[in-house]
C-alpha cells in the first residue's frame, strides 16, 4: 500500500470518527453490562442504529465523554465503572434512504453499578416507538429488579448513595 | 419551500382554521379541536385504574417528550435543519388526569402567529376515572402527520407499550 492510499485511509478514518467528536469506548473493565437491542425501522426504505455514549460523572456532577459502544449485535457487553456513576446515552439513528432524512433521539440514565452486580438493559426501537429498560441483577439470586432511569439532574442522589448497599 | 416547511405551515394555518387566532391554553384548544380542519378527537376506554394511567402520564411524559429535536433533509437542491422544543405537561386531579403536549421551533420553520410560551399546543390527553378500575381517555390532537405520538399517548394509557415515540418522525 502506498504512501497515498495510507493518507487517503486516515484521513477517511479521522473524518469518520475524530472530525465528528465520536470515539470508540476502550471497553476494558469486567463487562457488568448486557445490553440487548432490537432496532428495526418498520420500512425497506429506511434504517435504525443504536449505540450508547457512555460519559464519566464527576463528584461535581459534570460529564466527561468516554466513548461510544455500538449497538449492532443482539447483545453487546460493555464494563463501566462500579466506584461512581456513569451516565449511558442510548441513541437511536435513522435514515431514510428516500428524501435524505435522518433524524436521531436518545434515552439517557445516570447509573451506578453495584460491585459484583449485573445489569440486563433492553433498548429497542420499534415502530418508531423507543425505550430503554434496565434490570439489576442479584449476583447470588439472580433476581431481577426494574431500575428507573435517572436524569443528569439526579446525579447527587446517585452520587451519594453507599456502593454495595 | 420545502415539503416539512409547508406541512407545518398547513397545519398551524388550518388546523384551527375558522379561529381567531392559535389557541394559547390547553382548555381553547379542547374547545377548537372538534370543529378545526385536520384536527381530530377521539375517546376510548382501558382496562387500567386511573390511578395506574395517571401516574404512566406523569412518569414517561417528561422522560420521553421533554426533548429537543433536530432533523435535517437535504435534496440535491436544498439543505434544512429545523429545530423543534417539545414540552409535555402533566396534571392530576381526583377528576381527571392531563397530559399536555406543546411544540416550539426553535428554528428552520416560520411562526404565523402569536404562540404560548412552550409553543402551539400539539395534543392533549385527559383520562378520567370510571367504575371497576377502568379508565376512559380523550385525546384532542391533529388527525394526520403525527401517528407516532399518538399511538405512544394511547399504548401508555393501555399499558401495552411504554416507548417513546421518536418525535423525529412528525
Amino acid at each position: 500500500m502506498n504512501a497515498r492510499v495510507c493518507a487517503v485511509i486516515a484521513l477517511a478514518v479521522g473524518l469518520a470518527t475524530g472530525c465528528s467528536g465520536l470515539r470508540l469506548y476502550s471497553n476494558t473493565l469486567a463487562p457488568n453490562l448486557q445490553i440487548r437491542t432490537e432496532a428495526k425501522s418498520g420500512s425497506v426504505f429506511s434504517s435504525v442504529r443504536a449505540d450508547v455514549g457512555i460519559y464519566r460523572v464527576d463528584p461535581q456532577c459534570r460529564i466527561e465523554y468516554q466513548g461510544t459502544v455500538d449497538l449492532d449485535q443482539p447483545t453487546v457487553a460493555v464494563g463501566i465503572p462500579t466506584d461512581r456513576p456513569s451516565y449511558l446515552v442510548f441513541g437511536f439513528s435513522s435514515s431514510s434512504f428516500l428524501g435524505g432524512t435522518r433524524g436521531s433521539i436518545s434515552q439517557e440514565t445516570l447509573l451506578r453499578p453495584r460491585p459484583g452486580y449485573s445489569y440486563d438493559i433492553e433498548a429497542t426501537y420499534k415502530d418508531d416507538l423507543y425505550n430503554v429498560v434496565i434490570r439489576e441483577v442479584h449476583p447470588a439470586s439472580g433476581v431481577r429488579r426494574a431500575i428507573d432511569l435517572q436524569p443528569l439532574t439526579a446525579c447527587g442522589r446517585v452520587a451519594e448513595r453507599p456502593a454495595g448497599k | 419551500m420545502e415539503c416539512r416547511v409547508t406541512t407545518v405551515l398547513a397545519v398551524s394555518t388550518l388546523l384551527l382554521a375558522g379561529c381567531a387566532s392559535q389557541p394559547q391554553t390547553a382548555e381553547e384548544f379542547r374547545r377548537a379541536v372538534p370543529g378545526a380542519f385536520m384536527a381530530k378527537t377521539e375517546t376510548f376506554e382501558v382496562d387500567r385504574s386511573f390511578r395506574d394511567v395517571a401516574e404512566t402520564f406523569q412518569r414517561r411524559a417528561p422522560e420521553c417528550l421533554n426533548v429537543r429535536i433536530k432533523t435535517t433533509s437535504s435534496t440535491s437542491t436544498s439543505y434544512q435543519v429545523i429545530v423543534a422544543r417539545y414540552t409535555p405537561t402533566v396534571m392530576v386531579s381526583k377528576e381527571r388526569a392531563e397530559l399536555h403536549v406543546q411544540r416550539k421551533f426553535e428554528s428552520g420553520v416560520l411562526k404565523v402567529s402569536p404562540e404560548p410560551e412552550a409553543g402551539y399546543y400539539l395534543l392533549v390527553a385527559d383520562a378520567y376515572p370510571l367504575e371497576k378500575n377502568r379508565t376512559r381517555v380523550e385525546w384532542f390532537g391533529p388527525s394526520r402527520g403525527y401517528d407516532v405520538l399518538v399511538r405512544a399517548v394511547k399504548a401508555w394509557a393501555s399499558g401495552e407499550n411504554l416507548g417513546c415515540p421518536d418525535l423525529t418522525k412528525i
